[in-house]
């Protein structure tokens, strides 16, 4: 497991953000495109009937308890690609808070304005967002302010516009990238404007703070926590 | 300020004059007039209100809202109905529209895919027809679509951005199964607080020709009035729509009973106690006086 270079702490400290071009790739990558699409195409009757009943949302579609559902979905949440950088980020107390397998129909409008995610009276929180498909430029790709998940920085407000956001950063990449970003920041999905759902998989995470942890949504994956840094991370042991 | 209560209903008694259709809410010796709710807003100082159609589709059925218009012009503007099934929707939109004081259509349905991952021809939604015409009459679409098709509304805007549109109900669309009606004969809504559809209507603040109603509380809440369980859905509406695109409603009558129509006038205060002068006289009249163009009208 590597721990950040010192360019990347850097970037991390000032921006907010670190991009990893090839986080998963090859049979890995065709593994988690694999059980995505099974799992998404299992799952949407489901979803469409509950969008009809007006208890779901019709703008993005996720695979619910997905970590239950095939074992790639828990290999990525502690991938040594970007795993090492977490564990530093977070004084060495990652805590695994959840993870979005999530697909966006095209739409005319993005399916999320501009937003940070929490204050930062809440303990440090750090998403990874991974795409599942190749995210070209208009395509619904995700972005980040640089340097807005800093104490102070701002004011920032939400334009009508995505696209409008002042010194905003676009993220296109090919399948396999990821993106961490601290989400105290600003962040979006900007609109997509072609007719290729992007799929994508958003992990989240926090510090570990005394109070949060919560083994009961991990504890049907307990087989798959088998040494003492995963179980940690699945919040399994204190 | 004008005070605009932009959203009430009144009907006659079932009559050769006042043809309706009757249900167990609306029966056909049931009435809620003119002549009451003009007590109503003397008595509470609203000055005007916009009559939405109760009671059919059909230009018959139109009759006591047209009578309503014709007799008080200065006073009120009114909404039509029509059937996303309307042979000619043209005409039947021409006919009701006009000089009448009908100024625009509720629609309760959009007709599209269901499925948000198909493919879109807009041309090919049910009432494609009905929103270009209203694009080139310049009529309002008064809009309370069912939670199925809600993801279609921005596909429309797209392609008609200068018609001008109302979200009814805080934007929200209701669920297949989720409409009942209480004890005491108001529509109640089963909406869950997170709100999914709201996640898709409040995304339409993009568009500068749609604005919302702040009203139909009563329904979604769990709560007595003030209705403070879903003050936070005010609040988002704000920070999305902004004061000069929302628009107070009461939905009379079915408010009459509980909590009353006077409660129902501070309703803006009580849920968003942190606006401004400026943002309450937009949202109690300023709004629906500039947006749907009502007549001036001298008061004091």
């Amino acid at each position: 497991m590597q721990g950040p270079t010192e360019a990347q702490t850097m970037q991390w400290d000032e921006e907010g953000y670190l991009v990893f071009t090839d986080a998963i790739e090859n049979d890995e990558l065709r593994r988690l495109q694999n059980a995505f699409d099974y799992w998404a195409n299992q799952c949407k009757p489901d979803w469409l009937e509950r969008v009809e009943r007006g208890e779901q949302e019709a703008t993005y579609f996720d695979i619910p308890n997905p970590i239950e559902k095939d074992e790639i979905f828990v290999d990525i949440v502690d991938h040594p690609s970007y795993y090492g950088c977490l564990r530093h980020f977070t004084d060495g107390e990652p805590m695994f808070l959840g993870e979005a397998v999530r697909v966006l129909p095209p739409w005319p409008l993005s399916y999320t304005g501009w937003h940070p995610d929490v204050p930062h009276t809440n303990p440090l929180h750090i998403k990874i967002q991974i795409y599942v498909n190749d995210v070209d430029p208009g395509c619904g790709e995700f972005a980040y302010v640089p340097a807005s998940h800093k104490r102070g920085a701002g004011p920032y407000t939400r334009p009508l516009f995505q696209e409008s956001m002042p010194g905003h950063r676009r993220f296109a990449a090919k399948a396999g990238a990821a993106v961490m970003f601290n989400a105290y920041g600003w962040h979006a999905a900007m609109d997509n404007h072609s007719l290729i759902p992007r799929k994508s998989i958003i992990l989240i995470y926090e510090k570990r703070s005394p109070g949060q942890v919560d083994a009961e949504p991990f504890t049907s994956i307990a087989h798959l926590c088998t040494s003492p840094e995963r179980r940690r991370l699945f919040s399994l042991e204190e | 300020m004008v005070r605009i209560d932009a959203q009430v209903h009144v009907f006659a008694k079932v009559s050769d004059a006042f043809p309706r259709e009757a249900d167990s809410i609306c029966p056909a010796d049931r009435e809620e007039s003119i002549e009451k709710l003009l007590a109503e807003m003397y008595a509470h100082q609203i000055h005007q209100a916009v009559l939405v159609q109760i009671g059919g589709t059909g230009l018959d059925h139109h009759a006591y809202l047209l009578h309503c218009l014709a007799t008080h012009p200065d006073r009120f503007l009114g909404i039509g109905l029509i059937s996303p099934n309307t042979p000619d929707p043209e005409a039947h939109m021409d006919r009701l529209a006009g000089e009448t004081g009908i100024i625009g259509f509720r629609l309760f349905a959009i007709g599209g895919p269901r499925d948000p991952f198909a493919p879109m021809a807009v041309e090919e939604f049910d009432t494609y027809r009905i929103w270009k015409h209203a694009a080139e009459k310049d009529y309002v679409l008064w809009l309370y679509p069912q939670a199925a098709d809600a993801h279609l509304i921005p596909y429309l805007l797209e392609v008609f951005p200068q018609t001008r549109v109302v979200l009814n109900y805080l934007g929200i669309c209701p669920g297949k199964g989720k409409l009942s009606w209480d004890e005491k004969g108001r529509p109640h809504i089963d909406t869950s607080r997170h709100n999914p559809v709201g996640h898709t209507t409040y995304r339409l603040n993009r568009y500068e020709n749609v604005v919302a109603h702040l009203s139909g509380q009563y329904a979604f809440s769990r709560e007595a009035y003030p209705y403070r369980d879903i003050a936070g859905w005010h609040q988002i509406l704000l920070n999305c729509f902004g004061s000069k695109r929302l628009m107070w409603a009461s939905d009379f009558p079915w408010i009459l009973g509980e909590p009353g129509y006077g409660p129902l006038t501070n309703i803006a205060r009580e849920l968003m106690p942190d606006i401004s002068e400026t943002e309450y006289d937009d949202i109690m009249g300023e709004t629906a006086r500039r947006f749907l163009r009502f007549p001036h009208l001298e008061y004091g």
